[in-house]
């Protein structure tokens, strides 16, 4: 088959016609979506100063915490090694990393539900 | 040049707020969108479906149409991007060329049967390229052999469409040969 034979052929309009309900049914779905209110935009101006405040608290706990053992680090030695047992405890969490498993958990209760008190549920 | 200025009307009611000029936008457009879609997946209700979504997408995007490009350009390109996410989606029913019915008696060919099979024979190989180079070709035909047009609504530079073309037809060409029989010389009287 030649490359005229083949634009002849292909470039032959299609013969669909649009059904007869076609246009209501568009205008129909325009104006559903034309009626639906857009999503509800998350409330920075009054986030903002809550979240800042809360970055600074976490910020400030955990410097705090790093001065605390680095300046004194034989009284922080001292508090964990006067009990053996809670030493194995926090010594088998820190190798899985429980630590960071809990944090991320709290992390996400408090998004979960912060979110839903936002969306009023 | 009367749809131009008409749909450039209506889409400035439109982004006015009054709705129901969207109308004339979809009943100029429909035929060929809904065409281009069947192009693609070779099913009538299908292609009123995803016809149907890119005038809703269309509705959407309106204040993004920019007036240096024509509106039907920007429709086209619109719909082409969707109906290729849909094809990839969920890929049309096609035929094998292998199971194209072949004349019953090649010598009692009919002039009109023979150009029917060899008519429904390209459409199946059509069908069973590549997509890159059926979304070229199909697009090529649909704006009626303007490789620039087709080019703008597939978003491809024109030499790529270009070479998907000339690739597509040599595959055609390939698979139609081991198809489709060669007419025979009318015997002499």
């Amino acid at each position: 088959m030649s490359s005229e034979e083949i634009d002849r052929i292909l470039s032959r309009k299609g013969a669909i016609v649009p059904s007869s309900g076609f246009v209501d049914s568009v205008m129909h779905a325009v104006r559903s979506e034309a009626s639906t209110p857009g999503p509800i935009p998350f409330p920075w101006r009054r986030a903002w100063p809550g979240l800042l405040v809360a970055g600074l608290a976490v910020v400030a706990v955990v410097v705090l915490s790093v001065v605390q053992v680095v300046a004194k680090p034989a009284v922080f030695a001292a508090r964990l090694t006067s009990a053996p047992e809670l030493r194995t405890i926090l010594e088998t969490a820190a190798r899985f990393g429980v630590g960071w498993i809990l944090l991320a958990l709290l992390v996400a209760l408090v998004s979960a539900k912060f979110s839903m008190r936002l969306a009023g549920t | 040049m009367v749809s131009a200025s008409a749909d450039q009307s209506d889409v400035e009611r439109v982004l006015a707020g009054d709705v129901s000029a969207f109308e004339g936008i979809v009943r100029r457009w429909q035929g060929p969108l809904i065409n281009l879609a069947y192009a693609f997946c070779h099913d009538r209700s299908r292609a009123e479906d995803m016809a149907q979504e890119a005038f809703l997408r269309a509705y959407r995007r309106l204040a993004n149409w920019r007036r240096e490009a024509a509106f039907s350009s920007w429709l086209f390109a619109l719909a082409t991007n969707l109906y290729r996410s849909e094809i990839r989606r969920v890929p049309a029913h096609t035929v094998r060329l292998d199971e194209v019915a072949e004349p019953r008696d090649p010598r009692a060919i009919d002039g009109g049967l023979e150009e029917l099979d060899q008519e429904r024979a390209l459409r199946n190989a059509v069908a069973t390229l590549p997509l890159k180079y059926r979304e070229a070709l199909l697009l090529f035909y649909f704006h009626d052999m303007d490789i620039p047009a087709a080019a703008h609504s597939l978003g491809l530079p024109a030499g790529t469409v270009k070479a998907r073309l000339f690739r597509a037809r040599e595959i055609l060409r390939k698979r139609l040969a081991r198809t489709v029989p060669q007419p025979r010389l009318k015997e002499a009287r």
